[in-house]
């Protein structure tokens, strides 16, 4: 099974679009058994495929609507209040993913107020269950025997959450705006990437995709940036070659009455969907290398 | 013509970019993280961060007649604190060690440990060696753990360096050192690498100032190695005391080369009988040469934010590129008065 995460300790830089491009390509034109997680306490990702609502133990914050399998009267639910994020994994609670309109993409959605919880440990020890916790469930035999793709989706921070994506993760993309703050991201991540690179058994190292330019403009500043990074001889090996270019139609198909709903739903010549294509065959080609 | 770069990452970044990517490309999977009885580990006698306080300080209290009391009290202050937050919220990384017999030496961490032992700890979170660290490697590890870390000192870093270049060298006889060496041993930047050697080749008077921490940027320490006149390096160690930022060193010491060149065109000016009050610019049939230095001058940090200036130039235009290369040279009169006044 492959873990594929997507992060940058910067926010806007694109996460959310990337996971979700990455999560549809991979479930509806690989037609690959898919789950996506949401692991940061924002739930865009989540509000992509549910209509997630308002928690009224915190007003600011989101939680998955009702699962379409919970039926009060059954038995088997009684100690289940039909609701169900992946934040359940730090409460020793079964998560229990959300079908979602493509047929081969599930969601583990997201919790505001519990995956703040999480984020906002402090003890060392409890930092450790939260760092594990992630790797855990999804080396369930139940989670491996229905999926074979995870993306995750996650939060713009370095900390718990990001760690326990990153202990869990096989594959990590590193997505950026070609400016300097979101570049200042990339360096957090990658110190996230070496402290784990060099604890993990030669067997199962943590792959670095790359990182993957979003939102480029023909500008100077981010044609610059982005040459300056390609010209360093240890990151260049790690520009990806493709990119996300910025286009208003990435922005229209969040809102939740777009139609088409998914890019990959657009017509093939749309220049839109075509640089996306490269971009998830990209990604895809490398994390499918051996198979 | 190649056009002149602009924007790019500072140098600060790139570096810290590309040490990070070398440092897994090479040292991927070393460690497997465990929790260990503090009771099992040892200190290493060479550890590079030289603290006083040995392990029976902290386990039976510090003893007054010690000849070295003043610095251990110092420093138990400073372990206490951080064995404080070490009660509250446990240690941050893992310490890192490797095992010898049935003990655990520590690579790096030692202050942790002491703290941990003082906040009343009986385990602690490390990282062990796959494969007992040879000699260099072992070296290396501690510079990795600390490069991490903003709390050592130029002194320290560089005593690091000399540690692991002598491990090297006995490991692979005596190499001289040089920025490709340093840089491919330890994976720094060229740049940083070219800083190092500078800095482990100091004049004494340099030294001696980085020892004693009145000198604490390497970039700082670098530069004024680069200064052969005595004076002139005088002049510039007392103002990196005085906290002048990088920028104004540089412009000081550029400033010094410049008046004594200026010196040189005033004498044969007068050898030639009349002196010359004003540099005659010239002209340039082709405006492009003119598009070439603005790009260059716009390029150096400290004129970047004119750069919008000059972006929409339309440089085949021969009065527009006039009118340009006027407003260059204000901006250039402008800021060298306000550098060297
Ligand atoms: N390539 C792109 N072109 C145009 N808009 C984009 C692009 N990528 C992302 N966006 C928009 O930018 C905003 C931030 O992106 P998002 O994916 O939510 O970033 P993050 O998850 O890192 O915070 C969103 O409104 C998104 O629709
Ligand atoms: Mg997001």
């Amino acid at each position: 099974m492959r873990v594929i995460a997507f992060l940058n300790n910067k926010g806007g830089v694109g996460k959310t679009t990337c996971s979700r491009t990455m999560a549809e390509y991979l479930s509806k034109v690989k037609k690959r058994p898919t789950l996506a997680i949401d692991f940061d306490p924002q739930c865009n990702f989540s509000h992509q495929y549910l209509k997630m609502e308002i928690d009224p133990a915190a007003p600011e914050g989101l939680m998955p609507p009702i699962h379409p399998d919970y039926d009060p009267q059954d038995p088997d639910h009684y100690d289940w209040d039909g609701r169900s994020s992946i934040s359940e994994i730090f409460y020793g609670q079964g998560v229990v993913p959300y079908p979602t309109y493509i047929e081969k993409l599930d969601l583990a959605p997201g919790h505001a107020e519990k995956l703040l919880a999480a984020e906002s440990v402090r003890k060392s020890e409890v930092v450790e269950k939260v760092h594990k916790q992630l790797a855990n469930f999804l080396a369930s035999p139940d989670v491996k025997a229905a999926y074979d793709t995870v993306v995750i989706d996650t939060a713009p921070s370095k900390g718990p959450l990001t760690v326990s994506v990153i202990k869990a993760a096989t594959h990590i993309i590193i997505p950026s705006v070609m400016e300097e703050q979101p570049v200042q991201g990339i360096y957090g991540m990658l110190q996230l990437w070496m402290q784990e690179s060099l604890s993990r058994e030669k067997n199962r190292p943590l792959t670095l995709v790359g990182i993957l330019p979003n939102m480029f403009k023909q500008t100077r500043l981010h044609k610059d940036i982005l040459t300056s990074l390609q010209e360093n001889t240890a990151i260049g090996k790690y520009m990806m070659p493709v990119k996300l270019s910025q286009r208003i139609v990435f922005a229209e198909i969040d809102s939740e009455d777009a139609n088409p709903h998914s890019i990959f739903d657009f017509q093939e010549n749309h220049v839109a969907k075509q640089e996306a294509m490269e971009v998830c065959e990209f990604i895809s080609e490398r994390i499918f290398t051996n198979e | 013509m190649s056009k002149k770069k602009r924007f790019g990452v500072s140098e600060a970044l790139s570096r810290g970019l590309s040490e990070t990517i070398n440092v897994v490309e090479n040292n991927a999977g070393i460690y497997r993280n465990v929790v260990l009885p503090l009771s099992r580990i040892e200190l290493d006698p060479d550890n590079p961060r030289k603290l006083a306080i040995t392990l029976a300080d902290v386990q039976q209290g510090l003893n007054k007649s010690d000849p070295l009391y003043q610095r251990k009290s110092e420093e138990f202050e400073r372990l206490t604190e951080l064995a404080m937050t070490i009660k509250s919220s446990g240690i941050i990384n893992p310490i890192v060690v490797y095992k010898l017999g049935e003990a655990y030496r520590v690579v790096a961490g030692e202050r942790r440990c002491l703290a941990s032992i003082l906040a009343g700890k009986q385990e602690i979170e490390a990282r062990v060696f796959n494969e007992k660290p040879q000699g260099f490697a072992l070296k290396l590890v501690q510079w990795i753990e600390n490069t991490a870390r903003e709390d050592l000192t130029l002194d320290e870093r560089i005593n690091n360096i000399r540690d692991i270049l002598r491990a090297y060298q006995n490991q692979h006889g005596d190499i001289s050192v040089t920025p490709t060496l340093l840089k491919n041993i330890i994976g720094l930047s060229l740049p940083q690498a070219t800083y190092y050697v500078a800095v482990l080749n100091a004049q004494p008077d340099v030294q001696q100032m980085i020892e004693n921490g009145k000198i604490r940027s390497l970039d700082k320490a670098a530069i004024i190695c680069g200064i052969e006149s005595p004076e002139l390096r005088h002049q510039a160690i007392s103002a990196c005391i005085t906290g002048c930022s990088l920028k104004e060193l540089r412009k000081m010491i550029a400033h010094a080369k410049q008046n004594s060149k200026k010196h040189l065109m005033v004498d044969q000016a007068v050898k030639r009988g009349r002196a010359a009050s004003r540099v005659n610019m010239g002209f340039t049939l082709k405006p492009r040469v003119i598009q070439v230095i603005v790009e260059s001058v716009v390029d150096r940090a400290e004129y970047k934010k004119y750069a919008d200036l000059f972006m929409k130039v339309d440089w085949s235009h021969i009065d527009q590129t006039t009118r340009m290369f006027k407003k260059l040279i204000e901006i250039l009169e402008y800021e060298s008065e306000i550098a060297y006044d």
